[in-house]
This record gives structure tokens, sequence and C-alpha cells, in this order.
């Protein structure tokens, strides 16, 4: 046990020491954020404003303030999305890095048995994210509680930091596999650089997804991190949105929160359906399930050479 | 007891055949080197011996405990410093060699314990807290060593590890290695790529594409391998070449160059009033690598 924790704590550290790739590892969700501040707010606000639009008495009930916590929270929805797909990836290159300068050699001369080397990577990247994802989280509700306008429950903040430890795992699960591909830090860095790009536009961190096409938004919601975050959104994005509509007094029959959730993507899109909440849950961890036996299958034959 | 018994160790890479059956023994306490240039196996045998890689046929002990079967008894008596350094950057002299610790279950306390003499007579408490990215060559060199000894092996394998140092931080890490070779009674098994780094072994095998080639003390294979040089400082003349006979000789502008391989001492005494003006030029590993191979080393 000592020796697995001190491996795991030697690729926390290596992580964390290194102040550039730790900062490296939140590009995208600083990139959401730079973006937010300059036009992103200014576009869920229109796409907000297009449904009010629709019904003259809307607009005179729902308040200016409870728009803002609600696209307040896109953004650190869109962050946390980001941040979950980048941030294990980036603390898994350990991986690559290890073999390219033969670090594994050195752990191969001790002791250690071999799963163990295989599963302090696995724990440690699942741990940074967690506690990066979980930082971020944090901050970001006690910022929108100051700003008031917070109308989150405690078991949608149960919901959302639960969400933040599954993705965290399975995107760590799902990064573990892609690792042994990587021959050379320099092919890993090329790829983190296609991934931070992407993945901003995949989980709808820029643009909601029921702006695209139905082919557009089944190829997105392939990806695991799309699910992590429709479901970030709504655990955190409820809260306002249904704080909004009981404003309305049910006046509507609940037409306006359904159109809202229509437009930011409250639901997943599979197999050509909207789908409830839960099967993004299912989802996520079925393909943690399999990455987690791939893995199993790829590295038991990996260090012995 | 021998430290070490290698009998026809060969390894393949997919395509490569990086070792060719080689046998040698060490023996508990020796200072033995491998010698060779780039590309002859020595990391690849380095790596056999201490249960990285593994071998493709042949039989290693160590100790007399079985490569392939006994691995975890011979990871405990053997320690490497590789070619590369290994340890990471950020991380500070302390945290390396704590987490290094840790990878045999050593807590903080046991990995104190263990490396408080090297820790001294290494000069490791001026940098222990400083980061390793931020350290000299030399001193990089001294904490890779004292990682090394983290779980007090009794073989210290040390592949190259002066390659790449100044000269007076070479001279440093030799006389560390020196202490541990003769205060702590530590089998050192260096590879290398310098002549002169061989001078002071027990033993030495020198290694070509694969192979052992030679095998024996420095002065064996200076014997063997290379001849000696007297050069005479003379006119050339009738007198001396009837002098010199069929002794192997050339000469250069105002010297006689006679190789011999026995002892020179008679000869010399022999003729003490003909020949007054001389040099004894001893025959230098570099021969025995020339003699041995028909080429120069190159480094
Ligand atoms: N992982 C590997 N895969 C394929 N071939 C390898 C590998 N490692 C080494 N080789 C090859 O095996 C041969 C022996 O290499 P090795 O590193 O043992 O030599 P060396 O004597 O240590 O050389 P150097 O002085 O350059 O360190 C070389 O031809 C090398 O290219
Ligand atoms: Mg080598």
């Amino acid at each position: 046990m000592k020796q697995f924790m001190g491996l795991t704590k030697r690729n926390l550290l290596v992580f964390f020491k290194d102040k550039q790739s730790v900062v490296f590892s939140l590009l995208t969700s600083i990139i959401v954020f730079v973006l937010y501040l300059l036009f992103l707010k200014g576009t869920f606000i229109d796409a907000f404003d297009s449904v009010l639009d629709t019904n003259e008495y809307l607009k005179t009930v729902i308040k200016e303030d409870d728009i803002e916590a609600f696209v307040n929270m896109m953004l650190l929805v869109g962050m946390l999305g980001s941040a979950l797909i980048t941030v294990p990836f980036n603390c898994l290159t350990t991986v690559v890095r290890d073999k390219e300068n033969k670090v594994d050699y050195d752990i191969s001369a001790t002791p250690v048995a071999r799963w163990q080397i295989v599963l302090s990577y696995f724990v440690s990247a699942a741990l940074s994210s967690c506690i990066m994802t979980g930082i971020l989280l944090t901050a970001g509700l006690i910022i929108s509680s100051l700003q008031g306008g917070f109308y989150l429950d405690a078991a949608d903040i149960a919901f959302a930091y639960l969400v933040v430890i599954i993705g965290s795992i399975s995107s760590t699960a799902l990064f573990m596999t892609f690792m042994l591909f990587f021959k050379t830090s320099q092919a890993s860095g090329a790829f983190f650089g296609m991934l931070s790009a992407a993945s901003g536009f995949v989980i709808g961190a820029y643009i909601p997804l029921s702006q695209f096409s139905e082919g557009v938004r089944s190829f997105c919601n392939l990806f695991p991190a799309t699910h992590i975050t429709i479901m970030l959104r709504n655990a955190l994005m409820n809260g306002a949105l249904e704080r909004m509509d009981s404003s309305l007094g049910g006046m509507d029959g609940g037409v306006f929160a359904e159109s809202i959730r229509e437009s930011f993507t409250f639901s997943p899109y599979m197999f050509g359906n909207d789908l409830v909440i839960s099967s993004s849950m299912i989802y996520v961890l079925a393909i943690a399930f399999i990455s987690c036996l791939m893995m199993i299958a790829i590295y038991s034959g990996n260090y012995k050479k | 007891m021998d430290a070490i018994n290698v009998r026809e160790l060969s390894k393949s890479y997919k395509d490569v055949k990086a070792v060719k059956g080689i046998s040698f023994d060490v023996h508990e306490g020796e200072f033995f080197a491998f010698l060779g240039e780039n590309g002859a196996g020595k990391s690849t045998t380095i790596n056999i011996l201490s249960t990285i890689l593994s071998k493709t046929s042949g039989d290693v002990k160590v100790f007399g405990h079985e490569l392939g079967k006994d691995d975890n008894e011979i990871r405990a008596l053997t320690g490497i410093v590789f070619q590369n350094s290994v340890l990471d950057d950020k991380l500070s002299v302390r945290e390396n060699l704590y987490t290094r610790g840790s990878y045999y279950g050593f807590g903080k306390k046991e990995t104190d314990r263990r490396l408080s003499g090297i820790r001294e007579s290494f000069e490791l408490d001026e940098i222990w807290n400083r980061r390793y990215e931020k350290l000299s060559g030399g001193q990089r060199r001294r904490v890779d060593i004292a990682r090394a000894l983290i779980h007090s092996p009794k073989i210290l394998f040390l592949d190259e590890p002066t390659t790449g140092l100044d000269p007076k931080s070479r001279r440093i890490v030799w006389d560390h290695i020196d202490h541990l070779r003769k205060e702590k009674k530590l089998t050192i098994f260096l590879t290398t790529h310098y002549m002169e780094e061989t001078a002071e072994a027990d033993n030495v095998v020198i290694m070509d594409k694969g192979m052992v080639i030679a095998n024996g003390s420095p002065s064996e294979l200076k014997n063997r391998y290379s001849s000696s040089k007297l050069v005479w400082y003379t006119h050339r003349s009738q007198d001396a070449e009837a002098l010199l006979g069929n002794m192997p000789h050339t000469y250069e502008s105002d010297h006689y160059n006679i190789s011999f391989k026995d002892s020179i001492t008679e000869f010399l005494y022999a003729n003490r009033n003909v020949i007054t003006d001389y040099e004894v030029i001893k025959g230098s590993m570099d021969d025995v690598f020339l003699n041995l191979t028909g080429r120069e080393m190159s480094v």
C-alpha cells in the first residue's frame, strides 16, 4: 500500500509542481471564460430573449437578474465540462513522458507490482481532475452566491459534485487507453492541442448543441463529456429556471421552462431522440466500464519487456 | 562468493540482436567494468541484470538467485544508476528520494535512516530542498547515485555515470564511487566508453557488437593485447640496427620506436652503455581495444 501511495503521490507532485502544465490543462476553460466576457454572454442572453419574445407577458415577469444568474451558470458549466476533458488528459501525459524518459525503467527495478504502476497513473489523474474541477466548481458557486441570485438547493449542489467526480473518473478511464498509443510526448501534446480546441464545441460550451443539425448533435452525444456537461447543466442551471417558472405561477403550463431547456440543451440526444438525464448517467458509466476493461487488457502486457 | 554469473545471455529486440550469447562472472566486492562503444549492448545487459528487461535466452544468477524466478530478491540486492537521469525535474531532491524510497515500502523515517551516511558523504544536505532541474550535472549524478542506494543494495550498476560531465565533476563523482567501493565494500558494475575509467578495475569485459571480445584484469589485457614501447633517442646507424636485431622497430626523425611484449628491463640493462637517452611507454587500454577490434575507440 505504501508503494501504491508513493507512486500516486509522485504522479500528483509531478503534475501540480509544474505550474505551466497546470495552467495549460485549464486552457480551454480559460478560453471559454474569455470568450464569455467578450461575446458569449451576449449570445446566451439573445438565445434566452428569443424565447421571451414569443410572449409579451413573459418579458414583464422574468427578471433580468434571474436571466443573468442563469447564463452565468451556463459559463460555469462550460468551464467545468471542458476542464473535465483537458485536466485528466494533461495529467495522464505523465504516462507518455515517463516512457520517453525511461522513468518506467526506474520503477521496474523496484519491487512495485506492475498493476500498481498502471493503477497509480489512473488514480492520480482522476484525483487531480477531481481537485481542479472541484475547486473550479466551489469557486463558481461562491462567486454566484456573492452576486445574489443563487437558487440551488443542497441536492443540486451534491449532484454537481457527484457529476464532477464521475466525470473525472470516466474521462481518466477513457484517456488511459489512448495514452498507450502515444510513443512521444510530442504526439500526445499535439493530440492535446486538438482536444482542447475541439472540446469546447463538442460539449456545447460555446454554442448550445440544440443549434446544430441532428447529425452533429448525435455525433457530439457520442462523447461521454457531452453527457457529463448535460448533467452539470441540469444540476446547476435548473435552480434559476425553476425560480423563473414559479414566478410565472404555472399560467403557461411550464411551456416557457421547457423551451429554455430545449434551446440550452438540457437533454442528451441519441438515436434520434431526446432522452432523459438518467440515460446520460448510464451511458457515461458504461463507457467508463468498457474503458477500464480495455485498460486492463492493454496494460497487462505492457510493462514486461 | 560470486555476485553475478552470466551464461550465454542473449537479448533480441524486435529486429535487433543487441546481446549475442555473452558469459562472464562478477565476484563479490569487485570493481567490474564493461567497456564498449555505442550500441555494444552494455545498457541492455545491465537492464536485464537488474530485472528491468526480460532476457531472450541464457542463465543469470545474482548472488545465487535465478533471474526470471527470484526477481524480487534480485531487486533488493541491486541498485542502478541509469545512463539518462530518471528523477523528476520539478521535484526537490528530498521529494525525489522520499517517493523512490516508498517504492521499496519505506516511510520517510526508514528512507532517512538508510540514507543518513550517504547524505553526509555525498554532501546532499545543501541541495536537499532544491529542485532537481536546478542542480548542476555533478550534483544530479550524486543524487542519482543516492537514489540507487536507497534500499542498501550489494551491487551498484553504473551506466556511463560520467558521460557528459566536465572533468572536475567527473573527478568528484569518481571519488564518491571509490568511497563506496572501499568503505562500503559494494560490488561496482560500471559501463563506460572511457578507457581510463577501467584502469583501476579488478576485471574488465570488452564488449563489441553484442559479444564479449576480451575479459581479464587491466594488466592481463594489456599484456595480452597491447605492447609496450621503447623510444630510443639516437642517430640512425648500422650499429643500432644490429643491436635491435629482429625486434620490431621503426625510425622517426630522431628516435627508434621499438615495441616489445615482455620485460624490457634486461635488454636495457645489458645495453646500458649504448642506450642512454630513452623512454618506456606502457601499453594502454586504447591499444587493447585497437588490437582487438582493428579500430580506434570512438567516443
Ligand atoms: N528498446 C529498444 N528497441 C530496439 N532496439 C534497441 C532498444 N534498446 C536498444 N536497442 C538496440 O540494441 C543495441 C544495443 O543497445 P544498448 O543501449 O544496449 O547499447 P550500449 O552499449 O548501452 O550503447 P551506448 O554506449 O550508446 O549507451 C543497439 O543497436 C540499440 O540500437
Ligand atoms: Mg548505454
